[in-house]
């Protein structure tokens, strides 16, 4: 199973990149862990060939395939127990967070708001839906909570009443929302399941696919910002301190949190970074989920 | 199964731009269509442990920013 957490969410999501790396604090961070969530079974790094290959043995492989042949063979250590409807639902540390990460992935967000006792029971009885075969990594998921989330109509147009499942498409930028869909808590799995599959299917055929750059680009001009937990930057030298390198454009390498500012001086119009030459098309994206469960 | 494929190619083929951070120029558009599944992400550390222990499968750690320069709606 897999879990991508944010690194810049929270204090305690970049402790755990910096356990992976050594002390030191980047975007990104891979490993392969036990099910116990701490014996690590393979090495760990700040990309996939960096940190999935195994330490030693057969499957330590040159590039893609390495990276995949561990993982593989990692996975049959291990035998599978209770069953695939039964997976845990996914949820959202916030609301906020959520209609980022569905605006970044281009999916659907539903959003659970009702009463504890509700999401309890929603928590378990929506298991069988979202392990369906047709609904299963289309969608993100998540429960509202109380004090995290209290603002969310503040950031969503139209919705109705107090809770209900909410399927809501994120704008471009991830900071606001629109109702497709809304049912009651207590709508049946038929009826959720009908509802999901028809404003996928709607949203498929509106949504355009992102050009991450053209996206950035966009966001500079618009001077978009999300503030996120921790202050941008990364600590490679693990001192415990936020490099601050003039130039950096990677991901996560912007303004401070709570700092609102255009794009860097000399890049606002200019001439495409990195190794596209003039003409040629995007390439392919270097950091980018899809895949399947 | 292809969608998978999809996936761990684009993750893979990123790997060296990973190591020394990719810039925002770099990034082009997701191999995945639009409304097709993806990746079923547990994305908070607590649901992700419980569902491995429940199922015992081992996890698939990643932690990335969903922003690029403090622009939201990237992941």
């Amino acid at each position: 199973m897999c879990v991508r957490l944010e690194s810049y969410e929270s204090e305690e999501h970049q402790k755990m990149v910096r356990s992976f790396l050594d002390g030191r604090f980047e975007n990104t961070a891979f490993c392969l862990l036990a099910p116990d969530g701490e014996t690590r079974l393979s090495g760990t790094g700040r990309s996939p060939s960096q940190g999935l290959r195994q330490r030693r043995g057969p499957g330590r492989g040159r590039g893609d395939n390495g990276v995949v042949e561990a993982m593989e063979k990692v996975a049959k250590k291990f035998r599978a127990k209770g069953t695939k409807e039964g997976a845990i639902l996914q949820d959202f540390h916030s609301f906020r967070q959520g209609l980022n990460v569905a605006s970044g992935d281009q999916r659907l967000l539903i959003f659970v708001v009702a009463t504890e006792n509700d999401r309890k029971t929603l928590g378990t009885d929506l298991r069988d839906l979202m392990s369906d075969k047709e609904i299963i990594g289309k969608f993100h998921m998540d429960f509202a909570d109380e004090e995290p989330d209290s603002q969310w109509r503040d950031a969503v147009k139209g919705e109705r009443g107090n809770t209900g499942i909410f399927v809501i498409r994120a704008n471009a930028f991830g900071q606001t929302g629109s109702v497709m869909e809304q049912l009651p808590v207590d709508a049946t799995p038929e009826e959720l399941k009908n509802a999901l599959l028809e404003a996928n299917t709607s949203f498929a055929k509106t949504e355009k696919r992102k050009v991450y750059s053209e996206h950035v680009a966009a966001g500079r001009r618009a001077r978009v910002h999300f503030e996120n937990g921790m202050p941008y930057g990364e600590d490679r030298d693990g001192d415990g301190v936020i490099d601050h390198r003039a130039g950096r454009g990677g991901r996560g390498a912007g303004p401070e949190a709570g700092e609102r500012r255009g794009p860097p001086a000399g890049r606002r119009g200019g001439p495409p970074r990195g190794n596209r030459r003039p003409g040629q098309p995007p390439q392919r994206p270097r950091i980018r989920p899809g895949g399947t469960e | 199964m292809k969608a998978a494929h999809v996936f761990w190619i684009s993750i893979f083929s990123g790997g060296l731009a990973l190591a020394q951070g990719p810039r925002p120029d770099d990034l082009g558009a997701s191999p995945q269509p639009v409304g097709e599944a993806g990746v079923a992400w547990y994305t908070t550390w607590e649901t992700a442990r419980a569902e491995a222990e429940r199922s015992n499968r081992p996890i698939f750690f990643m932690a990335a920013a969903a922003t690029c320069s403090g622009i939201s709606g990237v992941f």
